[in-house]
């Protein structure tokens, strides 16, 4: 059951976008974001949601995936929804009911934000369906790497191997977990049944020995680097480096148009009776 | 006269109805007689422990069922706790399983969780330190401070305090010292005795099988390839090769004087019948002279 949890959620094709630089996507996808809260009227928005369409289709990740990362945000998204159902007090009025009292702007901007909460998921969810964790942290160290003029080079790095590291480690922990709770279960431990409070105290026979196995596996993981002379980064290159290719250039040619083709719409008037 | 365990076409599915579908364990039967030590070998991820994991319940079998002393242990599954007091497993590395404060509260954990308490608790704590000799110092330290071998007798004891019937234990030698080694298999094999117990052993050490095995679980890919009394599993050397697994190393010896022309027997599995057999052919060596 525990295995259920996914993590470092890249999905394993081969398209465009999991080709682009992780630079770059990082970068792109900071833009669009930006973009999609400037959309200011109906049109803008939803042409930010035909073009993240076309990106979806063009990562070949399936729509079932994309879904998939939607549920745990649709509480969030129909909680906004609610509140912007019935806090707004523009455009004409639809229902006048007792206290409820319901606008064609509220409608309209429950459904706008909903529409753009959504597409912020999406949106991110293509880069990290794309981009495997390690070339995800690779890409922020580079992008954080002018930090090093201001003498942070060695946090920098410190702090993308921590991340590397972090991931690396959560599916073996996982595993771990899964190990040490089936001992405890053979030793007639219940994890299953009682109140809140006994179910707490379960856990400890499982926090206590996977505690004490990730203190050991740190020290032997420190212990092997150090073996392989790891210190810090300093003076360390790169196997994989990171080049901009044509690709890079016409994907980040395209988001720019994008971004313009939401300035534009922007200028035209929005749909009536909501304002 | 029923047999303690019996298994029943057992099949287990990974992955469910997922595209990547996987028989774990597929059709898998045999029944175990009390006071056996059944061995099971098959080469890394042959089901080995998946198979085990279902003997205890704890994985559901997919199809096919597990009877103990008759009954199947899915009859009620409310139930499924009391089975796993009464059929044991010990895990691969259990010592990394110790959480309590003192040796003493890590080896009663299971009994507690049987409902036991007080006098009783103590009773049964003691009596198995004795049987597999945990010294009365050490039940007041920490788990963590002891030894490798020592921490995983204590584990061994944690399991054996719920004195089960039947104990599985997966691969309990391994990453121990030849003294650790013979220690644990010494514990298995006291047990045993004392409580007329059955054991499963999951092992890839054939010199070990040979010493403590009465009968042998073949498996590859899942399935049970022979199932028989441990001599005549390695009689047969050429099946066990063909899925990644050997006889021990003091049979290959033999093979090999065999092979040079010496005329000697094949059923050596022990260092100790090797011993017994090259003395007896010294002895009557000296005679001849």
């Amino acid at each position: 059951m525990i295995k259920d949890i996914t993590f470092g959620q890249y999905y394993q094709t081969d398209s465009p976008i999991h080709r682009l630089d992780p630079r770059i996507k990082l970068v792109l996808l900071v833009l669009m974001i930006v973009f999609l809260f400037l959309a200011g009227n109906a049109w803008s928005l939803i042409f930010c949601g035909v073009m993240l369409f076309a990106a979806m289709l063009v990562s070949r990740v399936p729509f079932k995936m994309y879904l998939k990362n939607m549920k745990p945000i649709l509480i969030i998204v129909i909680f906004t929804s609610i509140i912007n159902l019935f806090y707004t007090d523009t455009g004409v009025t639809l229902v006048d009911w007792w206290i409820i009292h319901i606008t064609a702007g509220g409608v309209y901007r429950a459904l706008f934000m909903a529409f753009r909460i959504a597409q912020l998921i999406l949106l991110s969810s293509v880069l990290t369906y794309t981009t495997t964790p390690n070339d995800l942290t690779d890409g922020i160290e580079r992008l954080l790497s002018p930090l090093r003029f201001i003498g942070l080079r060695g946090a920098v790095h410190t702090l993308a191997m921590m991340m590397t590291i972090a991931l690396r480690f959560i599916p073996t922990l996982v595993d771990e977990t899964d190990k040490i709770m089936n001992a405890q279960k053979a030793r007639g431990a219940d994890l299953e049944s009682g109140k809140l409070f006994e179910r707490i105290r379960a856990l400890i026979p499982i926090l206590i020995p996977l505690l004490i196995s990730s203190i050991r596996r740190a020290y032997e993981l420190a212990e092997a680097m150090e073996c392989r002379c790891y210190n810090g980064g300093v003076g360390r290159k790169r196997m994989k480096q990171m080049k901009l290719k044509l690709r890079d250039y016409i994907a980040a040619f395209l988001c720019l148009a994008v971004s313009a083709g939401v300035l534009l719409i922007n200028l035209l008037p929005n749909i009536p009776y909501v304002d | 006269m029923t047999p303690i365990l019996e298994v029943k076409n057992l099949t287990y599915t990974y992955g469910g109805n997922s595209p990547f579908v996987n028989d774990a364990v597929s059709n898998v039967s045999f029944s175990v007689k009390s006071g056996e030590i059944i061995g099971i070998i098959g080469h890394t991820g042959s089901g080995k422990s998946t198979l085990v994991q279902q003997l205890n319940g704890l994985l559901k079998p997919t199809d096919g069922s597990v009877l103990f002393e008759g009954k199947d242990i899915w009859e009620n599954p409310k139930e499924i706790r009391k089975i796993r007091s009464q059929i044991g497993l010990v895990f691969q590395y259990p010592e990394y399983q110790l959480f309590e404060d003192t040796v003493f509260a890590d080896i009663a954990f299971g009994p507690k969780n049987m409902g036991l308490s007080g006098e009783e608790l103590e009773k049964r704590v003691y009596e198995i330190c004795e049987l597999i000799g945990i010294k009365e110092e050490y039940l007041e330290k920490s788990p963590f401070d002891l030894s490798g071998g020592e921490k995983r007798r204590v584990a061994i004891a944690g399991v054996m305090a719920m004195r089960p019937q039947v104990i599985i234990f997966d691969e309990p030698i391994a990453g121990l010292d030849p003294k650790g080694r013979s220690d644990v298999l010494k514990m298995i094999k006291d047990y045993l005795t004392a409580y007329n117990a059955t054991v499963i052993i999951i092992s890839h050490n054939m010199e070990d099988m040979a010493l403590i095995a009465d009968r042998l679980i073949v498996m590859n890919d899942g399935k049970l390839v022979a199932f028989d009394d441990t001599d005549k599993v390695f009689l047969n050397p050429q099946m066990l090769r063909s899925i990644g697994l050997n006889v021990p190393i003091v049979t290959r010896v033999f093979e090999q004087l065999k092979a040079k022309g010496y005329n000697v027997p094949n059923n050596i599995f022990t260092v100790q019948s090797a011993v017994e057999y090259l003395m007896k052919l010294k002895r009557e060596g000296e005679h001849r002279d």
